[in-house]
């Protein structure tokens, strides 16, 4: 039968609503399966199947109608109670919900899916005690449900693919109500792209007009109100466009729960699934292209990293292994963590493997070996399963975390369990970039791979190890430094200048570049370079400045890969470096003496989360605790060469930490920061009064800042 | 066939109408890093960004290093710069005269009308250029 448009138009649209009712079902499915039986959220699921049923039957999916009516069969004996809620009775029914993702995806095709309606209907009749032949339930009396409630009308999808935007200020998540639809309409995402495209190039527009009147007429485009105004407004309007793009992390959190769970079953393992942060909110964009690696650490964390029950109780563990995913916001990025409490990562191991595909692993500390297991082709796992072993995982999580401009770390302890930390831009469309000055040219690069700007380490190259490449210090770690103008050219240009080396990169690699100048932050509309050029691995794409000039955002991946790739024009530095001077007090040239611990108190998850990574990628070992109360319970079962604390906490406050320490005679000279939101010159006063050894106001507060003084502080340390 | 008449090196070549969109004369143009030896950098039109090449260098005659006048061409769709020595003129081409070896181009063909500021019409031809096979990825790579 044909179909026409306005036909068609309906069955897109009842898919993308489908999508939407199915991942609910299986999000109500498996809490189900965690917490037990629930009359509500049994309703909830026979509303869901029920209104899919309506719709399928509206659009022409009569496949789709008859799995849902048959699912409704299921779902009406829960409700009564004659059958029993099981992990079996869940695995039939998320098969159905599987299944009917495929019929209507054929549907919608104009195929037929010959025979999996069949199969899927005569499971659920199975399931639902329906004896072969018949509408009747085995050994009952009741008629199934299709007239127990009647069919509704078909309503029309409230969220799906596309985003759904409220006449409000915020986002709205999927709902049921009639009053939420009556509020929303649906937005193709291609036309949110285009808004949030068109604005900021609006916005561009209007910095190079103000330019313009500035360098061509002497005008001074700020005195005019219309000017300013027509700025406050194009700024409002650029983040209202971007954040009807983005999405809750809670879109994608039901299928990951779900190969969690099927993972967990086909393993014979026992998981408790966590989810935090599920309404932090990101570009969707980006949030699609994490699934496929979430879902791959996910996977791997209930393969390799949890043990059997039997090993856990044996080794003192719960049987049911731990698996989290928590999500925050950490000003322009969103961190994700993926933790389980299994066997953790063995280091040695990882060293072992990668020494045999010929990796130099000398020198190599557990931390960066745990890194190697980004390495296309390393897997430590004992066994290849259907679900990880292959080495073939971690590399294209590293790769998908590049190309949308984000970064991987993993840390791991033996016996305690291993987290994996996905740091991404919460968009693409506007991108935070710092901008330097090199050979003469001016480079954007994206804020999210900077780990830190480090001051000129003197007029000599920074100190090379063993005569062979230049490194600067980060805390313990030496990462290996070269001129950004070198890297960018043919081959031929020497080691020059004096400006700053501009840390970039993630755990796996750590590169530095040194600078002619650094000239500030903003945020810049990233185009493409089009079809017709080559890929240029250290470009990521261009910018328009105000000034009318193109300015390039530059790739770190592509930029390390290119500085550490030998060139054979490639001039040596002048001469060799010296190594690491004593005393002379840059943070860049010392050598640590020892691995420091530091512990982070702070009663802000987020706050201690972002200090723990620019502490950790600087080399630092980093405890954390939530207030001052842990934190001297923390010191004193594993001390620390250093604190770093807020001042405003529950339980016991940072000022009072600090007398608690300074009155612990085995503590008393141990160096503590303040970081903190109260500016005052009183509250600084009182902080130092307390015996803080130096005082950081978080409105001012930056990664380079800290790590300078942390560095500093521990080089003046007895 | 109207047609553009470039100059690049010691002769004449010729860039369809239909897919040229604008001349950009004394454009500012940015460098590229790392880009092939052809590509002399990206320039900013009217807020797009525009890779211009150095025409001489695609069709194999000797690049210029750099771009007094651009052309800017629709290749599929996409905006590309065609960077030559001296100001493009408007012709018309006429019958084909010849074939062309060189890379990227489709013959040799007359180009009727006057020179502009020659008294005679002196007969001159030129070499047919397509931009999409011209700026290939394989002959953009270089």
């Amino acid at each position: 039968m044909a179909v026409t448009g306005h036909e068609e138009g309906f069955r897109r649209l009842y898919a993308q609503e489908a999508e939407t009712r199915l991942g609910r079902m299986t999000e109500h499915l498996l809490q189900l399966e965690a917490g037990g039986f629930d009359a509500a959220a049994v309703d909830t699921l026979f509303r869901e199947a029920h209104t899919l049923k309506g719709g399928a039957g509206v659009v022409g999916f009569s496949d789709v109608a008859g799995v849902t009516h048959a699912l409704e069969g299921v779902l009406e004996r829960m409700r009564e109670g004659a059958v029993a809620l099981g992990s079996d009775l869940v695995d039939t029914l998320l098969d159905a919900t599987d299944g009917l993702r495929e019929l209507i995806a054929v549907s919608l095709d104009g195929g037929e899916a010959v025979g999996r309606a069949d199969m899927l209907i005569t499971a659920l009749r199975r399931a639902a005690g329906v004896q072969a032949g018949t509408e009747e339930p085995a050994g009952s009396g009741a008629a199934l449900p299709e007239r127990t409630v009647a069919s509704p009308p078909y309503e029309p999808p409230d969220v799906g693919p596309t985003r759904t935007a409220s006449s409000g200020d915020g986002a709205v998540q999927a709902g049921d109500g009639a009053g939420q639809a009556r509020d929303t309409i649906r937005v193709g995402v291609e036309r949110l792209d285009d808004l949030v495209r068109l604005v900021a190039e609006a916005a561009s527009a209007q910095l190079r007009f103000g330019r313009a009147l500035s360098e061509r007429l002497g005008i001074d485009p700020q005195v005019f109100d219309e000017f300013r105004q027509l700025s406050t407004v194009l700024a409002d309007l650029q983040n209202k466009a971007m954040r009807a793009r983005m999405v809750p992390v809670s879109g994608i959190t039901a299928p990951l729960h779900r190969a969690v769970r099927d993972a967990a079953r086909a393993l014979g393992r026992e998981v408790v699934w966590d989810v935090r942060g599920a309404d932090t909110e990101l570009d969707r964009g980006v949030l699609e292209q994490l699934a496929d690696p979430l879902l791959h650490l996910l996977r791997t964390a209930v393969a390799h990293g949890l043990e059997p029950p039997t090993e856990r109780l044996a080794a003192g563990k719960p049987a049911a292994g731990s698996v989290r995913v928590s999500a925050m916001q950490l000003g322009s990025e969103v961190v994700f963590v993926v933790s389980d409490d299994g066997r953790g990562i063995d280091a040695e191991a990882v060293r072992r493997r990668a020494a045999d595909q010929g990796v130099d692993v000398s020198g190599v500390d557990d931390a960066e070996a745990l890194s190697l297991v980004f390495t296309s082709g390393l897997s430590t796992a004992p066994e290849v399963t259907d679900l990880a072993g292959r080495g073939v995982g971690l590399d294209v999580v590293r790769a998908t975390l590049e190309r949308v401009r984000g970064r991987v770390e993993v840390s791991s302890q033996r016996g305690v369990g291993t987290e994996f930390r996905l740091v991404v831009p919460i968009t693409l469309a506007v991108l935070r970039c710092l901008f330097v000055a090199a050979g003469g040219q001016r480079f954007a690069l994206p804020l999210q791979t900077v780990v830190t700007a480090l001051p000129p380490p003197g007029g000599s190259p920074p100190g090379g190890e063993g005569g062979g490449r230049p490194v600067v210090w980060l805390g313990q770690r030496p990462v290996p430094v070269s001129g950004l103008a070198d890297t960018l050219s043919e081959g031929n240009a020497r080691w020059s200048g004096d400006g700053p080396v501009v840390v970039v990169g993630g755990t796996a690699r750590l590169h530095g570049f040194r600078v002619d100048a650094l000239l500030g932050q903003r945020d810049v509309v990233v185009k493409g370079l089009g079809p017709l050029l080559p890929h240029l691995e250290v470009v990521a794409g261009a910018s328009v400045e105000p000034d009318g000039s193109v300015v390039l955002v530059l790739d770190p991946p592509g930029l390390i890969a290119r500085a550490r790739r030998p060139r054979p024009a490639r001039a040596v530095p002048a001469r060799a470096a010296p190594g690491p001077r004593e005393g002379d007090g840059a943070p860049t040239s010392r050598r640590p003496r020892q691995r420091a611990r530091i512990l982070v108190v702070d009663d802000s998850l987020a706050v201690r989360e972002m200090q723990r990574s620019i502490l950790q990628r600087a080399g630092y070992e980093v405890g954390t605790a939530a207030n001052g109360d842990e934190a001297m319970a923390d010191l004193v079962e594993a001390g620390a060469d250093l604190v770093l604390t807020d001042v405003e906490m529950p339980r016991l406050d940072g000022f009072a930490l600090i007398e608690q320490i300074r009155a612990q005679p085995a503590l008393a000279g141990l160096p503590v920061v303040i970081l903190t939101s109260h500016g005052r010159a009183e509250d600084r006063r009182r902080g130092l009064l307390a015996g803080a050894n130096a005082y950081v106001v978080k409105s001012v507060f930056d990664a380079a800042a800290l790590l300078s003084i942390v560095d500093g502080l521990l080089e003046r340390a007895p | 066939m109207r047609a553009l008449l470039l100059t690049v090196g010691e002769l004449w070549y010729a860039v369809d109408m239909a897919v040229t969109r604008e001349v950009v004369v004394a454009p500012r143009i940015s460098p590229l890093v790392t880009a092939p030896r052809a590509v002399l950098g990206l320039l900013n039109l009217r807020g797009d960004v525009v890779p211009v090449f150095d025409a001489g260098a695609l069709l194999g005659v000797g690049g210029r290093g750099f771009a007094p006048f651009v052309v800017v061409v629709d290749v599929g769709g996409a905006a590309a710069g065609l960077a030559v020595g001296a100001a493009p003129e408007t012709v018309v081409l006429g019958d084909l005269r010849g074939r062309s070896d060189l890379p990227g181009t489709v013959g040799a063909f007359a180009v009727t009308g006057a020179r502009p500021g020659s008294a005679a019409a002196a007969v001159r031809v030129a070499v047919r250029v397509d931009p999409r096979v011209l700026l290939s990825a394989d002959r953009a790579a270089g």
